[in-house]
């Protein structure tokens, strides 16, 4: 996912750098209520990244932590940090159209919808790539992902997760922006046999047909 | 509930802007809250000034032994309930039938639920789970003859058995949606007319005042009642709209010989003058509940017997103590929809963020759970140590799957693949 969003923002012509020091932005103990845990971790956020050019995100939980939670946590200045789709449409990047004849289904994850509100642009970028976009019957409703809520709750969040995988079944492939809910409705379409859950970066950079 | 939350949606987006008046609607509850004293005091003095009485109840317990004391000082034998959440919140139905006297619920699923002997999961719609088939079942014994499961049988039924105890009951309880502070007013809002007949009926009326839920004028009780029906229901208002001031007068042909409120504290103070201060606006709208995915599937019975959705998850621990109500902070993934759901703007899910941060800085969270964020945020802490947890992680993922929170998640989903290669060793 992380090499996706390298082809992709070097396909719109930016040179992009990877600072290796980086490990988290200390966001699930942050959401968890554990804000020393958090500051510890989020500092190796600001050792890694320096502030002489934009911060691009493949997460759009990480984008909103970094953007609206990890300064004043750690007590410092605010980074200028994107999102990957929302930085990619500002550009106007022009990238090659991977998903022809695909139908994709999108998932508005609840960061990206309601704390950093980029609905369209991820939608723009997957409709240019030539993917037919079918709509989730509730694209707004969170996936149950939720952080430690899918281990303390786990009835629940699969029962979430059920519903948004049901929603997508016309669909050749679920898409979403967030690592986070990726990586919990995958998990559970690998165990009930659900179709593919991809990320935004891999369907635009490989296309969202395996 | 679906309808609900969609009539919402459609009644905010025809108000001409919204998002101005929800902004009215939430300076007008912040600021009566930051002096709630002086607006209590407005407010006792009116409502005395019209004949009524009034009682502080600092506790459940102070309110139930004013509400029994009038009844029982007027011989009451039965009292007939309007809506009331607060009136669940003390239990004040124990508390009367402790004295040997009979509450009847008028409220039509209040009514179902007391018949069935359950505690509403929903703080608008009490009794929303139930199906025509359990209430023909429940009328059923109590008419002593089968009733069909037909909507306008059922309906007969009600208004059968209610007439009887509207006709006859000697107190009427209800709460109140608002309270005017300069005019010593009570506003009731209802779709089924239990409001009106409870309160005219019989001689006394007995109404249950959170100590909050006050606005300073009726220009202000305009501003919230243009949200509260179109917030809880889509509803431009209810079918009954009524501002209650003062017992009957000398002349007066309609009301109650004796009106009394009882303000109710019972743990509200504990959220004045700190971060938690805003959830005193909260209006009782039921939005939030409506359009929270965890409600959704959980159910209003998950987060207690009285209030549910994210509104009780924020609040019930502030009343009870966090540590009685531990779990209500997390029943939750944070996903904000309530927030934008807030007729007043209550920022629900920072308040739970907050709530999350006591519960560790209070030491109401697990050792364990500490301990492990502990030994997370220190494993990470240091990007060598990051990368052999991940080296680690490859190796002993399938045991990390059979223990603790990985043996919660593999229940239902797979483990997630890590790559074999990291990234950051590619490039």
């Amino acid at each position: 996912m992380v090499a996706d969003a390298e082809l992709l923002l070097r396909e719109a012509g930016h040179e992009v750098d990877f600072p290796r020091e980086q490990v988290c932005c200390g966001q699930p103990a942050f959401n968890a209520g554990h804000r020393a845990a958090a500051r510890r971790v989020a500092r190796t956020f600001v050792r890694a990244f320096s502030r002489d050019r934009p911060v691009v995100c493949p997460s759009g939980s990480c984008a909103t932590m970094v953007a609206h939670y990890l300064p004043e946590l750690v007590g410092c200045e605010p980074y200028e940090v994107w999102e990957l789709s929302a930085f990619l449409a500002q550009a106007e990047s022009k990238l090659p159209a991977r998903n022809t004849g695909c139908s994709l289904a999108y998932h508005d994850s609840c960061h990206m919808l309601r704390e950093l509100r980029i609905a369209d642009e991820p939608r723009r970028l997957l409709e240019g790539s030539g993917a037919q976009l079918v709509a989730l019957p509730r694209p707004d409703l969170c996936c149950g992902f939720g952080g430690t809520f899918s281990v303390r709750q786990p009835e629940i969040s699969l029962a979430m997760a059920d519903e948004k995988l049901a929603g997508a079944r016309a669909a050749d492939a679920l898409v979403t922006a967030d690592p986070g809910c990726l990586m919990h409705l995958r998990a559970r379409a690998a165990r009930t046999g659900g179709q593919p859950v991809i990320h935004l970066a891999t369907a635009l950079a490989r296309g969202a047909r395996p | 509930m679906q309808r609900m939350l969609e009539g919402r949606t459609t009644a905010w987006a025809d108000l001409p802007d919204v998002e101005m008046l929800r902004e009215r609607a939430r300076e007008i509850r912040m600021r009566t809250i930051s002096d709630l004293d002086r607006h209590l005091a407005d407010f006792i003095a009116a409502f005395e000034a019209r004949g009524g009485k009034v009682h502080l109840a600092r506790t459940a317990e102070e309110a139930n032994e004013y509400i029994v004391d009038v009844c029982l000082r007027v011989g009451a034998q039965l009292v007939a309930k309007s809506k009331s959440m607060a009136s669940e919140e003390i239990r004040v139905n124990e508390a009367l039938e402790a004295a040997g006297i009979r509450p009847v619920e008028c409220d039509l699923g209040e009514y179902i639920l007391q018949l069935a002997q359950e505690h509403p999961i929903h703080i608008i719609l009490p009794a929303i789970e139930k199906t025509a088939a359990d209430v023909a079942e429940l009328f059923s014994a109590v008419e002593g003859a089968p009733v069909s499961p037909e909507l306008e049988e059922l309906a007969a039924v009600a208004r059968r058995q209610l007439r009887k105890v509207f006709l006859s009951a000697d107190v009427g309880l209800t709460g109140a949606n608002f309270a005017v502070s300069n005019t010593g007013s009570l506003c009731l809002v209802t779709n089924e007319g239990n409001g009106g007949l409870v309160t005219s009926l019989p001689k006394v009326h007995i109404a249950l005042l959170g100590m909050e839920r006050l606005v300073p004028t009726l220009d202000d009780l305009a501003v919230l009642l243009q949200l509260l029906p179109r917030s809880a229901t889509g509803q431009k208002l209810t079918s009954y709209t009524r501002v209650f001031t003062g017992p009957r007068r000398v002349g007066e042909m309609d009301g109650p010989d004796e009106l009394h409120v009882v303000i109710l504290d019972n743990g509200r103070s504990n959220l004045r003058g700190g971060r938690y201060e805003e959830m005193l606006a909260c209006i009782r709208c039921g939005a939030c509940l409506n359009v929270c995915p965890v409600y959704r599937k959980a159910g209003g019975g998950a987060y207690g017997p009285v209030y549910s959705g994210p509104m009780a998850a924020v609040l019930v621990p502030l009343l009870v103590g966090l540590d009685r109500a531990p779990a209500l902070p997390h029943a939750s993934s944070l996903c904000g929809a309530c927030t934008v759901a807030c007729p007043v703007k209550m920022p629900l899910h920072e308040l739970l963020l907050e709530l999350r941060k006591d519960l560790v800085e209070e030491r109401v969270a697990s050792a364990r759970e500490r301990l492990g964020f502990t030994l997370w945020s220190l494993a990470w802490l240091r990007p060598s140590v990051y990368r052999a947890s991940t080296f680690l992680g490859r190796l002993a993922a399938r045991l990390g799957g059979r223990l603790g929170p990985g043996r919660t998640w593999t229940r239902g989903r797979e483990l997630p693949a890590l790559a074999r290669r990291r990234y950051r060793d590619l490039r």
